[in-house]
C-alpha cells in the first residue's frame, strides 16, 4: 500500500469518507465526545452511545462551530472549534490507516457543503496531526465535488445537462452541471441552489408526510427540470436511501432520462479529485466554474518588447483560495493599477481602477511596486501594493495600499 | 503611460558603479543609470566582472553568455549596452534609438568637453573628489583647442567641488583664476560668499572696485536667506528631534549621525 487516498464529504450532520476511489467508505455522524476523566476520543455512533452512557461529554455541529470560532469546553478544559474537529479527522482518518493498515496519507480532499476561511485554514492546518504535508490538502465546495463525480462518469451521462437532487437532514439542495465546448477549450459550469421547500426527513415517518413530501419534491423537480435536455439525473443524500414514498418525484424524473441514486457523491468526488491531484496531468482538461471557484479571470494589461500583452494574475476555474499571485511591476507615466475583469460572457467584461494615492511621485519608470492578490471568496478580490523603491537611487518610502475589488 | 512586468531576479549582492558610487540591484536599475547617464558608461563599463554579475544575480545566463560573445568579438561599448538593454525589456526601442543618438552626439565631443562632462556627472552624484581630479587632468593636459571660456567654467566647477568639501581657500583660488579668464560677475559673488563662510578669507583688492557697496550688500542678504532656509531642511529638524531625546538616546543617535556624515564625507572627498 502506498499510502492513502482519501475524500470526505464533511458537513454539520454526517461524514463520509471514501477511500482510494470507492474502494473503502465509511458514514458517520460528525459527532466527537471526550470521556469525562480521561483525554480519550470516540467519535459517530460509539460516541452517542458513550454519552447516552453518561461515559463522556459529546460535542456536535463541529463545522459550524468552526466557521463561528466557537469553544467547548469539557472536564473543565475549553477546546475549540478548530481543536475539536482535527480531533475528529484524526479519528476518522484512524478508521481508513486502520483497515489499510497504513499510516501514511498521501492526499485528502474536503468537499463542504460551503467553503469558508475559517474552516479552511483548520482544514488545511491539519496535516501534522494527520501525519501528512498540508499541500497534499485541499478543500472543494460540494458543488465542485458534484462536478468531479459527473465528470469522471461514462461521457454520455454529461453529454447534455445533468440535475442533482441532494436531499439529507441539512435541507433539499438542486445542482445543475453544463459542458460549454468550446475551439480552444471546454467550459464546465456547475451550480448549485437551496430550494426553500426542504423539508425534514422526520415527516418521512408517518404516510401523511411521505405523501406530503413527495408532492413537494414534485413540485421542486417540475420547477427545476422543466424544458431542459438532461442526460442524466443524479439523486443524493439520506432522503434518497429508501425511494418508495416518493412515487410521482421518480416517476417525473425517470422520464426520458437515466437516473442514478448515490449516496456518496460528494465523497468520491473528492476522492476523484484527489486521484486527479496526484496525476502529472489532470484527467480533467476543462474550465471548472462552480461555488468555491472563480467565474472570471483577472488581468492587467502590461507592455512587453514594446507590445501590449496581457498579464494573467488569476485564471477563470481556480480555486479561489489558492489564487494567490504576486508581481513586481514598474508604473511608466501612470499612478494607478488597471485591472480586467472577464467573466465566461465577454460582453461583461470590466476594467477597475485603483490610484495609488499616498504613493510617492518619481521620474518616469522608478514607481516600482509589489503586487500582492489574493481572495477572500468567489467575488472578492484583495490586492496589496507597496512601494518597493528603486534601488538605492530611490528608497522606498514604504508606502502600502490595500483594497478589496469586486469581480 | 504602460506596466512593465519585472521578470528578472534582484541581486543578492549587489554591483557597485564607482563612477556614481551606488549600488545596483536589478536590471531596470542598471537600465536607468545606463541611460541617464550614457557617459559614464561609454568608456568600458560591459567587462567580465559585469557579466558574471548579469549571469549570477540577474539569473540571465543566456543574455551573458550574448554579451560576452559580443564583447570577444570586439563589438563597440554602446552597441552591447544597448542589445543588453533591449534585453531587458525595460526601455522601448524607440526610447533606446534615443539614447543610441545620445551616445553618438557624446562621441562626437572633443576629447576636453567629454572630460569636463565626465567630472560633472561625479559632482552630480557628490563624487568631490574624484571630480576635482578629473577638472585638474583637464587643466594640466589642456591645449589650444581648450578656449579661455572652457578653462574658466571648467575651474569654476574645480571651485565649487572644492567649497563642497569646506576646502575654502583652494576654491578661492580656483575661482580667482577662473574670473581672470572670463569676468563673470556670478564667480565674484561665489568669492564674496567664501569670505562669508571662512572669515579667514578677503576679497582681492583688485575686485574691490569692481563691486560695489550696495551689490555686496545683496549679496550678503541672498546669503543669509539661504542659510535661513537651510535651518528648515529635513536634516535639521532631524537633529532637532534628536535633542528632544533624552541622553542617552541623544548620545546614541548622535554617533550614528556623525558616522554617517563621516561615511559621506570619505565618499565626497
Amino acid at each position: 500500500m502506498d499510502g492513502l487516498i482519501l475524500g470526505f464529504d464533511l458537513c454539520d450532520a454526517y461524514t463520509q469518507l471514501v477511500c482510494n476511489q470507492g474502494e473503502k467508505s465509511w458514514t458517520l455522524p460528525t459527532v466527537i465526545c471526550r470521556k469525562k476523566e480521561e483525554e480519550s476520543w470516540m467519535v459517530g455512533e460509539p460516541a452517542y452511545a458513550s454519552a447516552l452512557a453518561g461515559n463522556g461529554v459529546m460535542v456536535d455541529k463541529l463545522v459550524k462551530l468552526v466557521i463561528k470560532d466557537g469553544t467547548s469546553t469539557i472536564g473543565g478544559i475549553r477546546y475549540g472549534g478548530a481543536q475539536l474537529l482535527v480531533q475528529f479527522l484524526i479519528q476518522v482518518a484512524a478508521l481508513a490507516k486502520k483497515e489499510y493498515n497504513t499510516d501514511e496519507i498521501k492526499q485528502i480532499v474536503f468537499s463542504v457543503p460551503r467553503i469558508d476561511t475559517r474552516l479552511l485554514a483548520c482544514l488545511t492546518s491539519c496535516g501534522d496531526y494527520l501525519g501528512m504535508s498540508g499541500k497534499d490538502i485541499h478543500v472543494i465546495s460540494h458543488t465542485e465535488g458534484f462536478m468531479y463525480y459527473v465528470l469522471s462518469q461514462k461521457r454520455e451521462v454529461w453529454n447534455n445537462q445533468v440535475g442533482m437532487f441532494d436531499l439529507s437532514g441539512e435541507g433539499l439542495c438542486y445542482y445543475e452541471m453544463k459542458v460549454q465546448r468550446g475551439l480552444r477549450q471546454t467550459t464546465v459550469m456547475a451550480e448549485k441552489e437551496r430550494l426553500e421547500e426542504g423539508f425534514s426527513l422526520d415527516i418521512l415517518n408517518s404516510a401523511a408526510g411521505r405523501k406530503m413530501g413527495d408532492r413537494i419534491l414534485c413540485s421542486c423537480g417540475s420547477r427545476m427540470l422543466q424544458k431542459k435536455l438532461f442526460s442524466s439525473i443524479f439523486l443524493m443524500g439520506k432522503g434518497f436511501e429508501e425511494r418508495d414514498w416518493a412515487e410521482g418525484f421518480m416517476k417525473l424524473v425517470c422520464n426520458r432520462r437515466r437516473v442514478y441514486v448515490e449516496t456518496e457523491l460528494f465523497a468520491k468526488g473528492a476522492a476523484y479529485r484527489a486521484v486527479d491531484l496526484l496525476r502529472e496531468k489532470s484527467a480533467y482538461p476543462y474550465v471548472c466554474i462552480c461555488e468555491g471557484r472563480l467565474d472570471s479571470s483577472v488581468s492587467m494589461r502590461v507592455l512587453y518588447k514594446d507590445q501590449d500583452n496581457q498579464l494573467m494574475l488569476a485564471n477563470a476555474g481556480v480555486s479561489w483560495y489558492e489564487a494567490a499571485k504576486e508581481v513586481e511591476l514598474i508604473l511608466d507615466g501612470q499612478d494607478y493599477l488597471e485591472f480586467i475583469i472577464t467573466p465566461p460572457d465577454q460582453r461583461k467584461k470590466k476594467t477597475v481602477k485603483m490610484a495609488l494615492e499616498g504613493f510617492p511621485k518619481r521620474e518616469e519608470k522608478t514607481l516600482r511596486v509589489l503586487l500582492q492578490i489574493g481572495f477572500l471568496d468567489e467575488r472578492t478580490m484583495t490586492v496589496t501594493v507597496t512601494d518597493q523603491g528603486f534601488g538605492e537611487l530611490f528608497p522606498s518610502t514604504g508606502a502600502v495600499l490595500r483594497q478589496e475589488v469586486m469581480l | 503611460m504602460s506596466v512593465i512586468v519585472c521578470g528578472q531576479k534582484r541581486a543578492e549582492h549587489p554591483f557597485y558603479l564607482e563612477g556614481l558610487g551606488i549600488n545596483i540591484y536589478s536590471c531596470q536599475e542598471l537600465c536607468y543609470v545606463v541611460y541617464h547617464h550614457p557617459l559614464m558608461f561609454l568608456d568600458g563599463i560591459m567587462d567580465q566582472n559585469l557579466v558574471n554579475f548579469i549571469r549570477n544575480e540577474f539569473d540571465m545566463g543566456f543574455v551573458a553568455a550574448r554579451v560576452e560573445q559580443r564583447i570577444k568579438s570586439g563589438e563597440k561599448q554602446e552597441d552591447i549596452l544597448l542589445f543588453f538593454m533591449q534585453e531587458c525589456n525595460y526601455y522601448t526601442t524607440a526610447e533606446l534609438n534615443k539614447l543610441r543618438q545620445t551616445m553618438m552626439s557624446l562621441k562626437r565631443l572633443t576629447v576636453f568637453e567629454y572630460a569636463k562632462r565626465k567630472a560633472d556627472y561625479l559632482v552630480q552624484f557628490k563624487q568631490y573628489g574624484r571630480a576635482i581630479a578629473a577638472y585638474e587632468e583637464i587643466l594640466e593636459q589642456r591645449d589650444q583647442r581648450a578656449d579661455d571660456q572652457f578653462v574658466s567654467r571648467v575651474l569654476n566647477n574645480l571651485g565649487a567641488c572644492y567649497a563642497r568639501i569646506f576646502q575654502f581657500r583652494k576654491a578661492m583660488e580656483a575661482y580667482d583664476k577662473a574670473y581672470e579668464k572670463r569676468k563673470d560677475l556670478g564667480t565674484l559673488e561665489r568669492m564674496y560668499h567664501l569670505t562669508l563662510l571662512d572669515p579667514g578669507l578677503a576679497l582681492k583688492d583688485r575686485y574691490q572696485s569692481t563691486v560695489s557697496g550696495e551689490l555686496m550688500e545683496r549679496w550678503k542678504k541672498d546669503f543669509e536667506k539661504a542659510g535661513e532656509s537651510a535651518k528648515e531642511a529635513e536634516e535639521v529638524k532631524k537633529i532637532k528631534v534628536l535633542f528632544e531625546k533624552d541622553s542617552v538616546r541623544r548620545m546614541e543617535g548622535a554617533e550614528q549621525l556623525v558616522e554617517e556624515w563621516k561615511k559621506e564625507y570619505r565618499r565626497m572627498a
